[in-house]
């Protein structure tokens, strides 16, 4: 309004403020030039010449125009409002210290800040129980922990310090910084932002630690891919995760998998970039270039994470329509690594290697934990029992995150005795339940090692373990206790909270509980109760003292003819067998009972043919009621795996 | 006392201009002047003339303060927003320069609002404080879109008396102290200032001659008015709030950090609210450096005048 009027009351349309916005605007003093310093030297001709040049009034502008005096200043004030950009102040707020604007360096926060509509997706899927949450940080168990951070301290603190040993090969902290910083910024360069998903098929190669990092210090999230997944199955991992790039080995016995990934590149329209380890493949990008000549990103245009990023997205099964997507951030992630360390009895002067792939949490869980304190990774690139073996020996790592599988194979083909493993001062073995007898054997095998059990989830990272110190017993028969910061409760099919010694399903929450598998409501559904405890579909016991024995796995009860009942302790007898290697009992239908057992095997290596008959008295010999042997014998050449050893009795097909 | 011709006959204009001073300085004015008021009536606008707002003003005496402390140039951008507010000790002097002129010569005198022309809409101060200080000698336009510099009192904040009592006036500055030397070395060099360089929306472009004076100086002044003129944005915040789709979009519109703050600025008056970008003057070395720009050194010079004196 122009001293009350309306616009209609001065004449003044939007045609007119379209025909004179511009030349009122520009002949305003919102524009001012001055030629010399007409005013101080009182050069008066120059003054009159010059009032247009310095910015004229309203009324001024009204003369020149041929409208009212209301008509400028209303056209000139809609059209001040309508050039106005907000916002601009921020600019200030970082200029501290004795800093200087710089138009060469600055780059607007509109652009500097924004996140991917999939990454936003992401990010609104971390959602904890608030009242958790606040117990968490009062706690201490939710801190400011990032990879970048606990990087940057250990670059500092040790530089020269081992922090990757992959044979011959040893990368120090702050080497291993560097490499990180290029990566990032090649890979900034390369169209991947904050909040985007990178997804990552390598075995366990310095390479692989290199590309966390500096996906971390992007601000980026770590989607791993198991290796033994071909061009279906990643597609509908990359399809659902929405990756804006893909790191990968160029080339690989069987196939090509840096070629695999450009060519879906055209199917993938958020796929930007294949980046390859390895010789040059038409579309990809190497990833060994960008490690050597990237430009480390500015901590100002690029700041690190923090620990409420989403950092982890990780698939726990299937590759089918609803993948089951695990999202961790970094305090979930980081806080259960950091509290676990000291309950481990880990410390900087230990050498950690992982036989247990990269792509798989427990196998990342040994990198979190090395990263905590500052200790070396001695990797294994890919386990073979030989390798692992061999590497132990030669590479003398102090702890060792292996399974059971791992172990029982190593026992097999008699590498306890070929190889010295004593370097070794602590065993986590996790990836499936341990045989009592398998984990005193190799107590008894390595006395100075400190042979614990680990369970743990995706959804979880390490959840429960035994520590060093504990009763041979205890590690040999049970998971062990809840790691801090983290709750167990075992509950019957009605929610029932069962009594200690009592079977039931495991479940958890605490602070390294994810908050929901990602884009998969049904499943979350199912995940957890109405209390807020995730329902981990195992079945254990715990005992007075807080261990908890894992029984099985609740869709692997067994109910014949009303009579249910868990395999898994006839499993651990048959594991025991001579002639078995790996045994899986799993429900077969039948028209009249319900379930049968049917019992899945692999032999040992040079054993005779074995026979259903044999394994039943087997077990008979053992005191197991009939009604839970088993009624079938299928004799597989290999057994259907994890990437941690552990059976998946899904894909037993029963011919 | 005022005659019945209007003027003040019995009092002597030089002792008259020289006890105003007295007490402006006396009252923390760094330099005083009187303007050339028929110089004023001639450049300024219809409607913005000292005669519009008191017809039978006489003379315009211009006050100038001191800008900032060392300290304060040193401080993060954002803070200088808090001591940009310094200008009310201008206001100050010259409320009181008002009440004294009327007490002690009998002469209506008013302290000339600092403020929006309520007429002339955004942007349009009822009078310019800048031309009246330049005419009265105690600042010269920059580089830095106008703004007055001082050769020692660097960056000043201005306030104006006008009053019915006639006073001999001052001549402009003889010399003008922008560019600095170091300034022109840097404009030789990558054609740009510091002012120039450092300015956070990039208002401020010119040139500089041969000689090392100004020969342009361009000022785009609604850019500058983005960064520094915060009370532009409330209304654009409120259409922001209007024209959001979601819920989520109205609230931040409303409330996020930046928004927020901007009704707290309202409703408290924040010093922040005006012109709280300093960047172009935190770089000019001669508001910063000036002999007598920072308050310590000055009273430093002013002893070691005193002790000349002595």
């Amino acid at each position: 309004m122009a001293r009350g009027l309306t616009r209609a009351q001065i004449g003044v349309t939007e045609a007119m403020l379209r025909t004179f916005g511009e030349v009122v605007f520009g002949l305003s003093h919102n524009h001012q030039t001055r030629h010399g310093d007409p005013i101080r030297l009182q050069d008066w001709a120059e003054v009159e010449r010059q009032r247009e040049d310095m910015g004229l009034s309203d009324a001024q502008i009204a003369v020149r125009l041929g409208l009212t005096r209301d008509q400028v200043l209303f056209i000139r004030t809609l059209e001040e409002r309508r050039r106005f950009r907000t916002g601009h102040y921020q600019r200030l707020l970082e200029l501290g210290g004795g800093k200087r604007f710089r138009a060469e360096k600055f780059t607007p926060h509109l652009d500097r800040f924004r996140y991917s509509e999939a990454a936003l997706a992401l990010r609104a899927a971390l959602a904890f129980d608030p009242r958790q949450v606040r117990a968490f940080v009062a706690r201490g168990w939710w801190r400011d922990d990032t990879l970048t951070g606990w990087l940057a301290r250990h670059a500092s603190e040790r530089p020269d310090a081992p922090a990757l040993v992959q044979g011959e090969v040893v990368i120090g902290w702050r080497a291993l910084q560097a490499r990180a910083e290029r990566l990032a910024g090649a890979l900034a360069t390369a169209g991947v932002a904050k909040g985007d998903v990178v997804s990552v098929q390598m075995p366990n190669l310095a390479e692989f630690a290199i590309a966390y990092l500096a996906i971390c210090r992007l601000g980026a999230v770590l989607s791993t891919i198991y290796m033994p997944y071909r061009a279906t199955e990643i597609e509908s991992l990359l399809r659902h995760s929405r990756a804006t790039a893909a790191i990968c080995m160029a080339t690989a016995k069987d196939w090509a998998p840096a070629a695999t990934f450009v060519e879906l590149q055209a199917k993938l329209p958020d796929l930007k970039a294949v980046i390859a380890l390895g010789p040059g493949v038409p579309g990809a990008l190497s990833l060994a270039g960008m490690i050597d000549t990237g430009t480390p990103l500015d901590a100002e245009v690029a700041p690190p994470p923090v620990a409420a990023d989403p950092f982890l997205l990780l698939y726990t099964s299937g590759t089918t329509a609803a993948p089951k997507a695990v999202l961790h951030n970094y305090h979930t992630m980081l806080s259960n690594a950091r509290l676990g360390a000291s309950e481990h009895a880990l410390t900087v002067a230990d050498r950690v290697m992982s036989a247990a792939p990269f792509a798989h949490l427990f196998g990342l869980y040994s990198l979190h934990s090395a990263f905590f304190v500052g200790a070396a990774s001695v990797l294994l690139p890919v386990f073979t029992p030989p390798e692992m073996a061999a590497a132990i020996a030669r590479d003398v790592p102090t702890a060792l995150w292996t399974g059971s599988a791992h172990i029982a194979a190593c026992r097999a083909l008699g590498l306890f005795d070929k190889f010295d493993l004593g370097s070794l001062k602590l065993a986590i073995m996790s990836g499936s339940a341990c045989p009592p007898e398998l984990v005193r054997w190799f107590a008894a095998r390595l006395p100075g090692c400190a042979v614990t059990q680990l369970w743990g989830m995706t959804e979880t990272q390490a959840a429960l373990y035994t520590r060093p110190g504990d009763a041979l017993e205890v590690a040999a028969q049970s998971a062990g206790r809840v790691s801090p910061g983290t709750e167990v409760r075992i509950a019957s099919p009605d929610g029932t909270v069962l009594a200690p010694g009592e079977e039931g399903e495991l479940q958890v929450r605490g602070c390294l509980l994810f908050p929901g598998y990602f884009n998969n409501d049904a499943a979350n559904q199912d995940a957890f109760t109405a209390d807020g405890w995730f329902r981990s579909g195992d079945l254990a016991t715990i005992d007075a003292h807080g261990n908890v024995a894992i029984t099985g796995r609740i869709k692997d009860v067994i109910n014949r003819g009303g009579v249910k009942f868990n395999p898994r302790d006839i499993e651990d007898l048959l594991d025991a067998h001579p002639k078995i290697l790996q045994s899986a009992i799993v429900p077969m239908p039948d028209p009249v009972l319900g379930e049968r057992a049917c019992c899945f095997v692999t032999l040992r290596p040079g054993a005779a043919a074995l026979a259903l008959d044999e394994v039943t008295q087997f077990l008979s010999q053992r005191n197991i009621a009939r009604t839970k042997l088993p009624e079938r014998l299928v004799i597989v050449p290999e057994m259907p795996l994890t990437p941690t050893r552990k059976i998946i009795k899904g894909r037993l097909v029963i011919p | 006392m005022k005659s019945a011709d209007g003027s003040f006959s019995d009092v002597d204009p030089v002792a008259a201009k020289q006890t105003i001073i007295d007490y402006c300085k006396k009252k923390g004015a760094l330099a005083v002047g009187v303007a050339d008021l028929a110089a004023i009536e001639r450049i300024a606008p219809p409607g913005h003339r000292p005669s519009d707002l008191m017809p039978r003003v006489k003379s315009v005496i211009s006050v100038g303060v001191g800008g900032q402390t060392a300290g304060v140039w040193s401080l993060p951008a954002k803070a200088m927003a808090y001591f940009g507010s310094t200008e009310t000790r201008a206001y100050g002097v010259a409320y009181g320069a008002a009440f004294f002129i009327e007490s002690r010569f009998g002469a209506p005198t008013i302290y000339c609002p600092p403020d929006m022309d309520p007429e002339g809409g955004p942007r349009v101060p009822l009078q310019s404080l800048k031309l009246h200080a330049e005419l009265a000698g105690i600042g010269a336009r920059s580089l830095a879109g106008d703004i007055l510099l001082h050769p020692e009192f660097g960056y000043m904040y201005f306030a104006s008396v006008f009053t019915e009592l006639e006073l001999p006036p001052d001549a402009p500055m003889a010399e003008n102290p922008c560019p600095a030397p170091s300034c022109i070395d840097m404009y030789r060099k990558i054609g740009q200032t510091p002012c120039m360089k450092f300015c956070p929306v990039q208002c401020l472009s010119g040139e500089i001659d041969e000689a090392g004076k100004q020969k342009v100086m361009r000022y785009d002044m609604a850019k500058c008015a983005e960064m520094s003129q915060q009370y532009e944005s409330v209304p654009a915040m409120i259409m922001d709030a209007i024209a959001a789709e979601t819920p989520a979009a109205r609230e931040d519109a409303l409330f996020d950090p930046d928004n927020k703050m901007l009704w707290y600025k309202v409703s408290a008056g924040s010093g922040g609210w005006f012109a709280q970008c300093f960047e172009c003057m935190r770089a000019c070395p001669i508001a910063t450096r000036a002999p007598a720009a920072d308050p310590i050194r000055r009273m430093h010079l002013l002893r070691q005048v005193k002790a000349g004196q002595e």
